[in-house]
């Protein structure tokens, strides 16, 4: 401890290089803690929007593929099922040269209140929603970001549907979680009639509310299984794996995001080996004098590697602590700035990531350390002097 | 002027230094051409698809074919349009087509979706970059289809002459089709009926592709198309429509570019670390230098050239080894699978391209300048005498 000023007097003895060598690292360990949220961020992504007592049942050949109407009824008169609404693509555009900017969907109005209460929609507006026939829910992102308002009229074009279909926009849905237009099942299908194209008679998706997240696991099955030899089989799941399953086809992109963090890695132990080994070098006299004054060479190794790892961590906490300053004002300010902006406020640097970056720095610096100081450590005394003098 | 070999003999006199910098550098060039490379082979795959003779017909609005709808008298009617190439045997080259997304299944029990194009044999013609490469062309409404190059081997039973389960029913696979490298590739092709069947589809098609006669005015036809008050079509040409697709990749863009400017900042950072170290042990060189004359901006010139040419060095080493990095994972993976905007699964094959490569080399030549521009500077400063005293 008592060589503590020592190797910190060391450290400032040029003090350019032991910034921009703080820096780099900084710099490296801030991007190896904000890669490292990419997996980890995903998956609070998930936890963020789905519910843990929501349960999705689709066709079991694919999301695109619809079941018959029917099946809601069924599903719906389970026990354990407080609620379900079935949940059909519109695909409705707004400006036709922009496309579907925001997904928009048929649902029974009744369920809506039950199925997503955690949405926590204003009593009153949802009891709008069931009274009129052409009203709609929008999500706050959406309403901001077309700068709609509780009232206005809005006409959306079918592109799978023959049908235009005029809105009432009665309700907000109050969070960014659910940039959707929700609209009465009952009026596509009036519509649809009407156009002489026969009712509505399948269905997307069903949602539905279990009244106990516990008997989630089991009611999965005694879906599919009721299904099993029906015109259409079932796939039943959790919200949160039906939502992760848009997000499996990243995981190749993660592996490659893994990788280059690797390189990164690797990257500071290079600086910081580079760092080290100039450092010693232009030392060599000095080190070579304290030897000859009596001071042993594990006591000269000791202090060089701690001299390296001082750099190296306190370069790791300063880029940690960026890294983690600069997600959470992400998060407290990404809806703010721009609605689109709000999954990044799930990636956040938590305090594992945060002691993972601190310990690859301490890590880094001890083996970018060990190289330089065991040559110094194990110079002879006379030659050393010989060459210096 | 310094001759050339002055900073280069340098480079090679303090051995480690050089190398460790050089390290540094091409370990930023490799992360930033892989990053690039990815985003950009997946640019790569939805450009190369569509010729520019074709037209794509949708439903208005629709953005893709995933989400389009177009019935049969629509049609009926394009397709005898004037300005529609017609074969041999006087059959105007119209392909309907219905694009569904399945789920596949991978040996791994995963399940992506994959988009199934429903065809009439007329389609080889009018997307005349799809070849089939092994095996034939199916028949029709007989429970045949061909897989792209990316889809084979990627699923269960996706192998030729094998089963494979999509849908409602199984397939028996009877062809492999390349496509160019395109997204196409990424795709598994059946009859249109079949398929139609197979999805319960009310309305049979997703959308019309045209190719456009010789001599014939593509966008004349287009406007026809979407002047025609009986059906909300649009018609844009096919490789302008792929070109839209490709936009979703722009996103990560802006991860790429983050990275590689942190990154080669953290870079820049060694470098000037090692050049100040080079410029403090070379000091009674460098005011020697200065007594017989040699300039300022000789000087500073060296020394920037010293920098710059261990920044190009790790360009060389980076970019060579980032290639062959992006080969190894590439093949490693069994290719890289995107979701595309119409959430159908897009099998890209990682290749660091000529752009990724010009990206990298701006990075390391401003590594090179940014890192070498404080220490040569300083170097053109020493006064000669103070310089020569203390050495």
């Amino acid at each position: 401890m008592k060589f503590l000023p020592l190797i910190w007097r060391n450290l400032l003895r040029n003090k350019l290089r032991t910034a921009l060598t703080c820096g780099a690292i900084g710099l490296a360990i801030a991007l190896v803690c904000l890669l490292l949220t990419m997996p980890s961020g995903l998956d609070a992504l998930l936890n963020r929007v789905a519910s843990n007592t929501r349960v999705v049942v689709h066709n079991e050949a694919g999301l695109v593929y619809p079941l018959p109407y029917s099946y809601l009824q069924k599903i719906r008169t389970l026990p354990g099922v407080v609620g379900a609404a079935s949940w059909t693509w519109y695909g409705g555009v707004f400006e036709v040269e922009k496309g579907v900017t925001f997904p928009n969907f048929a649902v029974e109005p009744e369920a809506v209140g039950v199925v997503w209460e955690d949405w926590g929609i204003d009593a009153k507006q949802l009891e709008d929603f069931r009274r009129y026939r052409n009203a709609a829910i929008v999500g706050r992102g959406t309403l901001r970001r077309q700068g709609w308002k509780l009232g206005d009229q809005i006409t959306l074009k079918g592109t799978l549907y023959p049908v235009d279909l005029q809105f009432r926009i009665v309700a907000e849905v109050p969070n960014d979680r659910a940039p959707f237009l929700l609209f009465q099942r009952e009026y596509l299908d009036q519509a649809l009639r009407a156009a002489g194209r026969g009712g509505l008679d399948t269905l997307g998706i069903v949602y539905l509310r279990v009244d106990d997240p516990s008997r989630v696991g089991p009611l999965l099955g005694q879906i599919d299984s009721m299904f099993r030899n029906s015109e259409a089989q079932t796939a039943s799941e959790t919200e949160k794996s039906y939502f992760a399953s848009f997000f499996s086809m990243l995981s190749a992109f993660v592996t490659i995001i893994l990788i280059v963090t690797g390189l990164v890695a690797l990257c500071i132990v290079f600086i910081a080996a580079n760092t080290a080994s100039m450092s010693v070098r232009e030392r060599l006299g000095e080190i070579a004098v304290l030897k000859a004054l009596g001071f042993g060479r594990r006591l000269i190794f000791a202090t060089l590697v701690a001299e390296a790892v001082i750099l190296a961590g306190l370069g790791g906490a300063f880029g940690a602590l960026a890294s983690l300053g600069f997600t959470a004002l992400l998060h407290a300010r990404a809806t703010t700035w721009n609605s689109s902006l709000g999954p990044l406020g799930s990636f956040i640097v938590t305090e594992t990531i945060l002691v993972q970056g601190l310990f690859l720095a301490l890590f880094i610096g001890m083996i970018s350390g060990v190289v330089p100081a065991l040559g110094a450590a194990r110079r002879s005394v006379a030659s050393t002097l010989r060459e210096v003098f | 002027m310094l001759p050339l070999r002055y900073p280069l003999a340098n480079l090679v006199a303090r051995r480690t230094r050089t190398v460790l910098t050089v390290s540094v550098v091409a370990l930023v060039v490799v992360a930033t051409t892989l990053f690039g490379g990815l985003v950009s082979s997946l640019k790569r795959t939805f450009v190369a698809s569509g010729s520019p003779r074709n037209l794509v017909v949708l439903r208005k609005g629709a953005t893709n074919d995933g989400s389009s709808a177009v019935p049969l008298e629509a049609y009926q009617a394009v397709r005898f349009f004037d300005g529609v190439a017609r074969d041999s045997t006087a059959q105007p080259l119209a392909s309907a087509e219905l694009v569904v997304q399945p789920f596949f299944h991978t040996p791994a029990g995963g399940r992506e979706n994959v988009l199934v194009r429903g065809v009439e044999p007329v389609a080889l013609a009018v997307h005349d970059e799809v070849k089939i490469v092994e095996g034939r062309m199916f028949q029709p409404s007989s429970g045949e289809v061909i897989l792209g190059r990316g889809v084979a081997g990627r699923y269960v039973g996706a192998a030729l002459g094998s089963k494979i389960h999509f849908g409602h029913g199984d397939w028996q696979v009877v062809g492999i089709f390349d496509a160019g490298s395109s997204s196409l590739e990424s795709e598994v092709w059946a009859d249109v009926r079949e398929l139609g069947n197979d999805a319960k589809r009310s309305v049979p098609y997703s959308g019309v592709r045209l190719r456009v006669a010789d001599g014939a005015d593509i966008d004349a036809l287009a406007r026809r198309i979407e002047a025609d008050p009986r059906w909300a079509l649009e018609a844009s040409r096919e490789t302008d429509y792929y070109a839209k697709q490709a936009e979703s990749a722009n996103v990560f863009y802006v991860i790429v570019i983050g990275l590689a400017l942190l990154a080669g900042i953290g870079a820049a950072f060694g470098a000037t670390n090692t050049l100040y170290a080079a410029v403090q042990s070379r000091r009674a060189e460098i005011g020697t230098l200065r007594a017989l004359g040699f300039s300022r901006a000789a000087i500073l010139v060296s020394f920037l050239i010293e920098s710059l040419a261990i920044a190009l060095l790790g360009f060389a080493v980076g970019s060579l080894a980032g290639a062959v990095l992006g080969r190894v994972v590439s093949w490693w993976l069994g290719g890289i699978a995107f979701g595309s905007q119409t959430f159908s699964t897009n099998v890209v094959q990682l290749r660091v391209g000529a752009t990724d490569l010009v990206f990298g080399f701006a990075l390391a030549l401003a590594i090179g300048l940014l890192g070498g521009l404080a220490p040569a500077s300083r170097a053109a400063r020493l006064r000669p005498v103070e310089a020569l005293r203390k050495a």
